[in-house]
């Protein structure tokens, strides 16, 4: 009898212990604990935790590691991972509400842009006449920006780790800081203050037909209800957004009906219906910015305007302010002519956008990147370290040289890789990445471009084109017209294989608004090769140009109408390529587009063989041309699955069917010492040469069982598809050695101190310092690009903004003048300091209060 | 006249051709059953897959969402005019609308997804592709089979067999401090298999750190076949373990139960009296007669290992067709589902077809198409 009790008590003790398990947490869940404090009031203040970099001296060349281990990792068991040693860094980013978790557990980490995450509201007037739509009304809309207290959002939900959002340009990206000043300014204009937020509400409400009875709004004697759609999947982190948003529209009177939804069924109501139906009344968005965009004067028109490129129904069903309208369209074309112009543009926009609010922007979202202690890390604002160009270069055990580094993604193998439409996922990429240079290095921090193998380059725009330059490897020119020579390639003749002329196609002359000249240096042939061992030649770079072309034509053996819609996108603008020289190589590139940075003006499409997925030697294409050509593969996914009947394999240069294939076409190419696309290319190659390519990558792949062959600082060594692993190995031939972008290991963000009388005589002058150091030592003054005051008065209310003088590297002062503190009434005031340097588009907020008294 | 020896010949030759007659008859009704069932399951599973449709809705409205995305991107480094832009966005949809197929009525898509099923014509997958970046449905499923087999055979093999081994000693020992044991932990096979993978990684990967914590085999893999192997056996241990003790002890509860009603049968009670050898009784009185029911709970376990382990196979990163097919089901990849799904439905349909006929030679009590 006791044996049973005794079993009996057991089994209830396990179903007990399972079931409590059950309900908790999984173990490696993240903790809720609130982060520290912040030292400073700068929000926008980047929490890269790496060290900094010190340029080392050093001999070696190719990647700072000998080996790097690609593996996948369950992004759950992530941060145990990493503590327990399995991987070094986890690349493919967590959320910011698992930042306490990865504090926690003592581990370094960087940050980049994430989700970011607004309201979007349907303006439209709805089909049923008995409905009302409050958020037709802009005034309603815009007083929403007072209900939600963005701040509360950020430390309840994000962990503290994101960031207030206002505006619909990117927090941390170039144009938010150079609108510093104003956007702080209206920043606190549109701070928490669900009083006004209700006062304003209820006006509009009352003007719009609607009473108040009790405490809920009623429309022709029913509630004013507001569908309120809030997505529940992705990151979970708009649950509790939306449920905060339904608290906070309830408290002023809405009836709202919250309906969780995935993004697959969320879509088809905010997407896939007509506003005026009047299935939802507000979204729980969220967008991304995967790129450091050095100019988003586009994203007024496409986050708010009917005519945005978005082309949803939500912005059609938008009435904006004609003014707005206006200002969007011109920002989105470019209609300035300095950038003093667009900056007051700009600042114009932020303003009325807010007052549109068709978007009420609440969080710029953070992607955490944990990684163990120890290593230096580069992580671009936007793209985080997989997404970065820089990453191969830069990501190292600090201090040493050499090494294994085990790094950890979500996936690998999304995609067969091949450089012309290959993988595209972002884990895939960040294996791509390592094995490729280009033309041109992305700055991570403020996404202006550095020579990488172009050594300089010179910029003739049309006289009037608001383009500035801000370093000096760029030669910027204006002239009234640019003639495109008449030897200019200009287009394809697929059927000959040969280029045609500006001459042939217009001889009447062609015209572009801009021309770009890159030189590379003289030794570029002799130092850079290829990883199968091949050097680098002119022919790489001609092939990269017929590439360009060859797809979209009907007349070519690889024609693919996949590629016709971008290859049409570019033409309209492609104006011409000419090689002016092969020693050095120089080539010019005509065009009638621009870039506000003249750094930033390197054709993209064209020059390099650095393609839309990948890296590749003329001779890899030339073999997968010809199995394209013959059928029997394809470099795209339409191509390939066209013939439903029929359907080929897409190409893979690291495996599958498509490596017998590309083998057996090697073996052709080799025996036939083929050169492609021979009426132009033999211009650039013998058959010698030829045949010493085909040769070197034959033996490139019966070392290493694949066709990826780059130039870049690692080689692909090993792929393991199945097993869902790679391996990449350092490139001793790399020309570069490992120190030379050893510089951008980590953000330069300023550290600002401010300090000052603590009482000020109103109608007398004020001084304040401000102290602008990074790691202790005085930040350069030719790094840095503002120091801008704002002065705040008792009701949070701008009364002065100005800029600060320099006195020295690292010191400013703010002189408030007479006029200035007459201004202030008798109280408690603030002056606000924001640090705009040129080197990492993260401008540094501080503030001091003082009192003023009469 | 007929001898008598004629007459018993022509009642032989009688009887065989009644039970060709009948069994043939069976067999027929029998697989119009069974591919009407399959007809119907499979087209259900296409109907289901798509939400009668509605994914068409789903899938235009993801491609407009994920196309704005990517030419807002191609926006940033060769800005376009807002013409060109909507113009490009427009061609790209267009491109992926017609390269899923939702240019072509849902109707008409689900008549040719099932006719090509049917025939085994499994096609090219939408938005999936093999590891070794086919995108053949065929390969995708063939290539994840390997894995899937050697976990959930290993352990769902190993299970079976030593729940029935262990059972069968207990259903002798009725009473007995294992038997109590045994029952006592057999609630603990509430919990789900990756639940245990949670703790078993957390206990033997992170803590103890003496295995790892998923994946089919280190990285990068060893390049010696031996070692190989025992990397993937190292792999497999925390799987398998959760797969198997999540399973086990309710596992064996069943089937001691089951053999112990078999076990107190009146016939089993005289074969003891009449002194027979436990062994003899186990294999002639008990086995014996169960084996109908061993037989079939075998075959079904056999055909459910195709499905694989969908959330321990996740948990474990362990590439498996469960793994895939939760994938699929999350990109409405139809061709994949019903790809995975018409080999199941055929390996069912042909297992419950051949088990009537086992039945039929396991136990004389048994007539194939007997009827009443």
């Amino acid at each position: 009898m006791k044996q049973k009790k005794l079993f009996l008590v057991v089994s209830l003790i396990i179903v007990a212990s399972m079931i409590l398990a059950a309900c908790g947490t999984t173990p490696t869940a993240a903790p809720t604990t609130p982060p520290p404090a912040e030292t400073t009031a700068a929000p926008t203040t980047a929490t890269t935790e790496a060290p900094t970099p010190v340029a080392t001296q050093t001999t070696r060349h190719g990647g700072w590691f000998d080996q790097v281990v690609f593996s996948v990792v369950s992004s759950d068991s992530v941060i145990t991972q990493l503590q327990a040693g399995a991987i070094d860094i986890y690349t493919d980013a967590l959320a910011s509400s698992d930042l306490p978790a990865v504090k926690d557990a003592g581990l370094a980490y960087a940050t980049a842009s994430g989700l970011y995450y607004d309201i979007l509201y349907n303006p439209a007037v709805f089909t049923d006449t008995n409905v009302l739509n409050p958020f037709t009304n802009r005034k309603i809309r815009e007083a929403t920006n007072w209900l939600y207290d963005r701040d509360y959002l950020n430390q309840e939900i994000f962990g503290g780790g994101s960031l207030a959002k206002f505006f619909a340009i990117t927090t941390q990206f170039p144009d938010y800081a150079d609108l510093a000043a104003t956007a702080r300014g209206l920043e606190a204009y549109y701070a928490y203050n669900p009083d006004k937020a209700k006062s304003i509400i209820a006006t509009e409400m009352e003007g719009m037909g609607a009473t108040l009875v009790g405490d809920k709004w009623q429309y022709k004697n029913k509630p004013v209800t507001l569908i309120f759609v809030v997505r529940n999947d992705s990151d979970k982190t708009r649950i509790p957004m939306g449920d905060y948003i339904t608290k906070q529209l309830e408290s002023v009177g809405f009836t709202v009906t919250e309906e969780y939804k995935t993004g697959s069924e969320a879509s088809p109501i905010w997407i896939g219906s007509q506003p005026e139906e009047g299935l939802w009344s507000l979204y729980t968005a969220a967008w991304s910015a995967t790129v450091l965009d050095r100019n988003q004067a586009n994203i007024f028109q496409e986050m708010y305007l009917p005519d945005s490129a978005q082309g949803i129904p939500v912005f059609l069903a938008n009435k904006p302010d004609p003014a707005f309208q206006k200002l969007g369209d011109d920002l989105y074309n470019s209609n300035f002519s300095t950038a003093q112009q667009r900056h007051d543009m700009m600042a114009e926009a932020l303003k009325l956008s807010l007052q549109d609010s068709l978007q009420v922007f609440l969080i710029d979202g953070k992607a955490i990147i944990p990684y163990v202690n120890g290593l230096t890390v580069t992580a671009d604002l936007a793209a985080g370290v997989q997404g970065a160009q820089i990453w191969p270069e830069t990501l190292r055990r600090t201090g040493e040289e050499g090494g294994t580094l085990q790094w950890g993604t979500q996936d690998l193998f999304g995609d067969p890789y091949n450089p012309i439409a290959g993988s595209n996922w972002a884990y895939d990429q960040g294996a791509i990445r390592a094995t490729q240079s280009g033309d041109f290095m992305a700055d991570p921090y403020t996404g202006l471009y550095h020579p990488f193998r172009i050594e300089s380059a010179v910029v003739v725009a049309q006289t009037g084109l608001p383009i500035t330059k801000t370093e000096n490897w760029v030669d910027l020119q204006f002239q009234d017209t640019i003639e495109v020579p008449t030897d200019a390639w200009v287009d394809w003749d697929a059927t000959n294989q040969v280029f045609i002329t500006a001459g042939d196609k217009f001889p009447n002359g062609l015209t572009a608004k801009r021309m770009t000249r890159y030189i590379y240096p003289a030794n570029l042939f002799d130092t850079v090769k290829w990883h199968d061992g091949s050097s680098f030649s002119v022919a790489d770079v001609v092939m990269g140009s017929i590439m360009t072309f060859d797809r979209s034509k009907p007349e070519s053996a690889i024609y693919d109408a996949q590629s016709v819609p971008v290859f049409d996108s570019f033409m309209s603008a492609f104006k011409g390529i000419r090689i002016v020289s092969t020693s050095p190589l120089t080539v010019e590139y005509y065009t009638d587009t621009f870039q506000l940075d003249a750094e930033n003006n390197i054709p993209l499409a064209i020059g390099w063989p650095t393609y839309s997925f990948g890296e590749a030697p003329w001779d890899v294409l030339a073999i997968a041309n010809l199995a394209e050509a013959n059928g029997e593969l394809a470099y795209s996914v339409d191509k390939a699955t066209a013939n439903a009947n029929n359907p080929i394999e897409q190409t893979s240069f690291i495996g599958g069917p498509s490596l017998d294939i590309l083998n057996k076409y090697l073996t052709q190419a080799a025996n036939e010492s083929y050169i492609p696309y021979a009426p132009t290319m033999s211009q650039y190659i013998t058959a010698d040469e030829a045949k010493a390519r085909y040769a070197n990558l034959l033996a490139w792949y019966t070392e290493h069982g694949h066709f990826w062959v780059g130039t870049g600082p690692y080689f692909l060594d090993q792929v393991f598809l199945t097993e869902k692993s790679l391996t990449l190995g350092s490139f001793s031939d790399y020309p570069d050695l490992v120190n030379r972008w050893a510089t951008y290991g980590a953000p330069k963000i300023a550290d600002v101190a401010l300090d000052g009388p603590a009482q000020v005589t109103i109608g007398q002058p004020a001084t304040f310092n401000v102290t602008v150091s990074y790691e202790g030592n005085p930040y350069p003054a030719t790094e840095i690009n503002t120091v801008r005051y704002l002065v705040y008065d008792a009701t949070n209310t701008i009364i002065e903004s100005g800029e600060a003088s320099n006195v020295t590297d690292g010191q400013y002062t703010v002189d408030l003048s007479a006029e200035t503190t007459a201004k202030l009434a008798a109280g408690s005031n603030k002056l606000e300091v924001a640090v705009v340097p040129n080197v990492v588009s993260v401008p540094t907020f501080t503030s001091i209060t003082f009192v003023t008294v009469p | 006249m007929v001898t008598e020896s004629q007459t018993a010949e022509i009642i032989k030759r009688r009887t065989r051709n009644t039970t060709l007659v009948r069994l043939a008859r069976f067999t027929g009704l029998r697989l119009v059953a069974l591919v009407a069932t399959v007809v119907v399951g499979v087209y259900l599973t296409i109907l289901i897959a798509n939400m009668g449709g509605y994914v068409d809705q789903i899938m235009r409205n993801d491609i407009r969402e994920r196309i704005s995305q990517q030419v807002a991107a191609m926006n940033v480094t060769h800005p376009m005019s807002l013409e060109a832009r909507q113009q490009l966005t427009q061609q790209l949809i267009a491109q992926d609308v017609k390269r899923l197929g939702l240019d072509t009525p849902f109707a008409v898509r689900s008549g040719r997804f099932l006719i090509n099923a049917l025939q085994l014509k499994l096609g090219t997958a939408l938005n999936m592709v093999s590891d070794h970046g086919s995108r053949s449905v065929e390969s995708i499923i063939l290539e994840r089979l390997p894995a899937t087999l050697l976990l959930m055979g290993t352990s769902e093999l190993f299970l079976f067999f030593f729940s029935v081994f262990i059972a069968l000693i207990l259903s002798r020992k009725y009473g007995s401090i294992w038997d109590k044991i045994v029952v006592t932990l057999s609630p603990t096979s509430a919990a789900p298999p990756w639940f245990y993978g949670i703790f078993f990684i957390l206990i033997f990967a992170a803590v103890l750190r003496l295995l790892p914590f998923g994946g089919l085999v280190e990285s990068p893999p060893p390049a010696n076949t031996f070692e190989y192997a025992l990397s993937v056996l190292k792999h497999m241990i925390l799987p398998a373990s959760s797969l198997i003790i999540s399973s086990l002890f309710l596992s064996i509860y069943n089937w001691r139960t089951f053999f112990l009603i078999y076990s107190s049968e009146d016939y089993v009670d005289m074969a003891k009296a009449k002194g027979l050898a436990a062994r003899d009784i186990e294999r002639r009185y008990i086995l014996r007669p169960t084996l109908p029911t061993i037989i079939t709970n075998f075959a079904l376990l056999v055909i459910t290992l195709w499905t694989g382990a969908t959330i321990t196979e996740t948990v474990f990163l362990w590439p498996g067709l469960g793994r895939t097919l939760y994938r699929a089901i999350g990109l409405y990849d139809t061709p994949v589902i019903v790809g995975s799904t018409i080999i199941y439905a055929y390996l069912l349909a042909i297992t419950v077809f051949i088990l009537d006929f086992v039945y039929a030679l396991v136990d004389p009590r048994v007539k194939v198409g007997g009827g009443n």
